[in-house]
């Protein structure tokens, strides 16, 4: 099944940058679940759960490097169908948290189905789109690659996670991007969203999403309630400067100004503590292995692994710019995790997963 | 599609460098506020002594016990359980808390002031119960004589944010506790101190997690000697209680203005303000009819009376215009313009000179010496002997008398000044208004020979970094009028002969010392018929005795008005007690005690009268 010479077409360069942004992660969290009371300290438990995660992360990316791609695209179906048992299973029986229920508890652990559906879905449309032969792509395809895309967005924003279900959509776009979608359609969907967003907002957003948005645009308006993570964001970035307050020195992140510090808002705490300079380094890595995977897209020799490694990627590059974008206050607060940077186990073992599917598929590339 | 994420990560390069390096002062300022917390750590005020080193303000660390409600977990259950331990009164704890609920979590809101004993106690033994609530150790002002000299001392509280504005409030902080009125505020600049302050980092939650840098401790403000003699301050005010008066008095140094005595009755508790006062006391205070909260001695109004016949004698022997020996027949009364002025001894004085007119108290003397001198002429003198004039003491709120002239005429809605006005001027009645100081400043000055001297009260300060006391040198002299020895004598001798001889002042007498005095009757002028017919006011006369001692060489001169004492010489013994204090002090000998009452006062205040009347009705 895994040839030897295979080895040696890894790209170990993506592979380095994208442990070198955990690696920065996992020293974020450190910092800021840091238990400094009573003395002299010790780490929190998310450090350790963290780098759990990295190591069930690697043997899932090791797993999904292993297995042909176009093996895995074959049987997407099954996982699509794996995928949305979950998701309706959570629905029922899934585990409540911060009035979400996003979650299965297994043992000690807690899965959340929906971080593994990007994966999934891209696994899916690039099979549909990449074994259909026909030339041109029609209204009818998109149809149904909305289909396959729209029924795991609507389960995971019931859940509610509407910042989730969002990040499938890149996803399904890149795809659909790649397959040849013209750009006129992807103009009229933008027409129609808009037209869209008024009944949207009034009858399909829940209170506390539009308190977000209005509270995005004027965050001052209540500096105490839902403006408060956006400011707060801000000041930590601002105040982190040039170089930064040093590691573990940090007093937005330390002292629990920013809420969520270890999860959603990282990056604003890298930010603080390795300043300017630390974003430009993390900023770099994130560009490089975003580019790079757009390389092992275009390298790829055939369709089905072009559109696999071109869903997956727009999929992460959309999370990565949302999330540092929101961590420097500039977009509305959305449950949103800063993928290989963020706490979280499922999100770094579905993020590993793409990974290593995209090493796969350009590992592949001269392979028959 | 790499061109459009290598353009998302340029603008996001672009909205860190604004944030992060553009604008990194400003969100650096903002991220200290947030984990910095400013405390400050009061100065003790400084302790105030009297001439002899006695204590007379100080201050004392109280423990208040304070809620600290991000802590807190059930606020409501806290504050009942903390009442049923300690007795305080629940529902007021619960206003101040919801009048302070939007103030930081973190801040601790003051439940109980100056907490017992009893109710420490109480509250450590259920402290495990009680989350979020904290002892707090502060300095407090504490005036150990309670009630004596409040009107000299003031008391201290928060300062407002109006207070602020104010030049001797410069360095305190909304929320300081500064002199409000008396010493306390006229010297609050020296007597504040400077205070420390500790900066603590806080979380969100507004727990303490460190230090941010040393703190710095508090300075204790400068200790100040006073002029005051604390025995003879205890003195006068044991005097007017033991007679049952109000008033006011103020006793000076005639060599130099110092002030040895300062009271104004009723009085208040400095106490009741140190550690914040609440509102019922404050009511209680403002709406009461006797006005304890007005210094009587700096701020009220009086007419001087027979008093204001030392002014229109020395006048009238330093303009020239009689010698001592000038003599007139009094036969009861005497026709100035065409009205008939009264004297007060309807069958008259018959001739009486300078001396015998003081001692006797002649109006119609003194009416036909007004005539001679002219209004102007008097109020040159009165000026001189302080009367219409600020005394200058240092302390705060002092307003002026008035004694009329034909210049002040102009500035009333009569232009011009009738000379029938001023024969009612020279026997201290008419448009003629004094305060007790302004008396009391005459009185000096004409012991003394005519140096107007400032009273002041403060005689050395001990800035407490080991120089020890530094006398703070006198103000100089308002005013320096040499008076002629032969004005003098025949001054100093009516006046001795007031008290000594057949004048109205017997009952200041001190064998052995030489006391002189005068004394004079305040009619409560203001009071239409109406109102007396309504006996809503208190209307009989106010009680004057000024007085010096001894004749030959001053050394103690002063006044002491008491309120609706309806006669001078009532006020007489209350000097004397004073003196005595002082003599008997000064040479070493056991102070005096106040005699038994007898006869009782005929006329106590009618509040004082009642509870006397119960009893003896009871024991009937």
């Amino acid at each position: 099944m895994f040839e030897r010479r295979l080895f040696f077409h890894v790209d170990w360069l993506l592979l380095a940058a994208i442990l070198l942004l955990m690696g920065i992660g996992v020293a974020m969290i450190y910092s800021t679940t840091y238990i400094q009371i009573p003395e002299p300290g010790r780490p929190g438990s998310q450090f350790y759960t963290q780098i759990y995660a990295i190591g069930l992360g690697v043997i899932a990316m090791v797993v999904f490097l292993l297995i042909d791609y176009r093996k895995l695209a074959e049987s997407s179906l099954f996982l699509y169908g794996g995928l949305l048992l979950l998701l309706i299973y959570v629905l029922f029986r899934g585990s409540t948290q911060f009035n979400a229920t996003r979650w299965i508890a297994i043992g000690p652990f807690n899965l959340q189905p929906s971080e593994f559906g990007r994966v999934t879905i891209a696994l899916m449309l690039a099979m549909f789109f990449g074994e259909n032969r026909r030339g041109a792509r029609n209204i009818g395809d998109l149809a149904m690659a909305g289909v396959f895309a729209g029924v795991p967005i609507l389960l995971i924003a019931r859940q509610p996670d509407l910042g989730t279900a969002v990040t499938l959509i890149p996803v399904a776009f890149g795809i659909a991007y790649l397959a040849g979608l013209r750009m006129k359609f992807i103009g009229i969907l933008a027409l129609c969203a808009l037209v869209l967003a008024w009944p949207a907002w009034h009858f399909a957003l829940k209170d506390y999403q539009r308190t977000r948005i209005i509270t995005f645009i004027n965050p001052d308006l209540d500096p105490q309630g839902d403006g408060y993570q956006q400011r707060q964001a801000r000041i930590t970035v601002g105040s982190g400067g040039l170089v930064g307050k040093g590691f573990m020195n940090g007093t937005q992140g330390q002292y629990k100004f920013l809420p969520v510090a270890h999860n959603d808002f990282i990056f604003s705490v890298l930010a603080e503590e390795k300043g300017f300079l630390g974003v430009l380094v993390a900023l770099g890595l994130y560009l490089f292995v975003i580019l790079r995977s757009i390389e092992a897209a275009r390298l790829s020799k055939d369709r089905i692994g072009a559109y696999l490694v071109g869903g997956i990627i727009s999929g992460f590059a959309f999370q990565v710019i949302y999330n540092i974008t929101m961590s420097a206050g500039l977009a509305p607060v959305k449950g949103l995790t800063l993928p290989l940077m963020s706490y979280g186990g499922s999100s770094i073992i579905a993020t590993l997963a793409g990974f290593g599917l995209i090493l796969n598929v350009r590992m592949r590339r001269f392979t028959n | 599609m790499q061109l459009v994420v290598a353009g998302f990560f340029a603008l996001l390069v672009v909205a860190f460098w604004v944030f992060q390096v553009a604008q990194h002062q400003k969100f650096r300022e903002i991220a200290e506020n947030n984990h910095q917390r400013r405390l400050p750590l009061p100065a003790p005020r400084g302790v105030l002594f009297d001439r002899n080193g006695k204590v007379l303000v100080e201050n004392q660390s109280t423990v208040n016990i304070a809620l600290v409600r991000e802590v807190s977990g059930n606020i409501d259950r806290t504050l009942t359980l903390l009442a049923a331990a300690t007795g305080a009164d629940e529902a007021k704890m619960r206003e101040t808390v919801s009048r302070r609920r939007r103030e930081p979590s973190y801040r601790p809101i003051v439940l109980i002031e100056n907490a017992s004993p009893p109710q420490l106690a109480a509250f450590k033994a259920r402290r495990l119960e009680l989350p979020g609530i904290i002892e707090q150790t502060v300095p407090a002002r504490q005036y150990p004589a309670n009630e004596m000299g409040a009107h000299l001392f003031g008391y201290v509280s928060e300062a407002s944010e109006t207070d602020l504005t104010r030049p001797e409030y410069v360095g305190a902080e909304a929320g300081s506790m500064v002199g409000k009125a008396g010493l306390e505020q006229a010297y609050n600049k020296l007597l504040m101190g400077t205070d420390g302050d500790k900066v603590v980092v806080v979380n969100s939650r507004g727990r303490e997690m460190a230090l941010a840098r040393p703190e710095t401790l508090p300075t204790e403000g400068h200790r100040v000697q006073l002029t005051i003699d604390a025995d003879v301050q205890r003195a006068t005010e044991e005097g007017f209680r033991h007679f049952g008066y109000n008033g006011a008095a103020v006793i000076l140094d005639p060599r130099n203005g110092e002030v040895l005595s300062f009271t104004s009755l009723p009085a208040y508790n400095p106490n009741r303000f140190a550690g914040g006062i609440d509102l019922a006391s404050w009511k209680e205070l403002t709406t009461d009819p006797l006005l304890p909260l007005q210094n009587r001695a700096l701020q009220g109004r009086y007419s001087p009376g027979s008093t204001f016949k030392i002014a229109v004698a020395v006048a009238a022997l330093e303009e020239g215009v009689v010698s001592p020996d000038f003599r007139v027949f009094c036969p009861g009364g005497a026709t100035f313009y065409n009205r008939y002025f009264q004297c007060h001894l309807k069958g008259g004085h018959g001739s009486v000179d300078m001396r015998h007119a003081i001692e006797k108290s002649c109006n119609v003397y003194f009416y036909t010496l007004g005539n001679m001198l002219g209004v102007d002429r008097i109020h040159k003198w009165a000026s001189l002997l302080g009367l219409g004039e600020k005394s200058g003491i240092d302390l705060p709120n002092e307003l002026k008398g008035l004694v009329p002239s034909t210049e002040w005429k102009k500035t009333t809605r009569e232009p011009k000044w009738y000379p029938g006005e001023t024969i009612s001027v020279s026997i201290g009645q008419g448009q003629v208004n004094v305060t007790p100081i302004s008396l009391a400043t005459m009185m000096m000055t004409v012991a003394n020979g005519g140096t107007r001297y400032t009273p002041h009260v403060v005689k050395a300060v001990d800035e407490g970094k080991g120089k020890g006391w530094e006398p703070v040198p006198p103000p100089p002299p308002q005013s320096v009028a040499r008076m002629k020895q032969s004005t003098i004598d025949a001054v100093h001798e009516g006046m001795w002969m007031v008290v000594n001889a057949a004048g109205t002042g017997g009952r200041g007498k001190i064998i052995g010392y030489n006391v002189a005095g005068k004394t004079g009757t305040a009619q409560v002028i203001s009071l239409t018929g109406a109102k007396i017919a309504k006996g809503k006011m208190d209307v009989r006369d106010h009680g004057w005795f000024i007085f010096y001692a001894p004749h030959d060489k001053p050394e103690i001169a002063g006044v002491i008005f008491a309120e609706h004492a309806e006669h001078g010489y009532l006020g007489a013994p209350i000097a004397k007690f004073a003196m005595e204090t002082y003599f008997a002090k000064k040479e070493g000998r056991p102070l005096p005690m106040l005699p038994p009452l007898t006869p009782p006062p005929a006329r106590v205040v009618a509040t004082a009268a009642q509870p006397v009347a119960t009893t003896a009705q009871i024991r009937q």
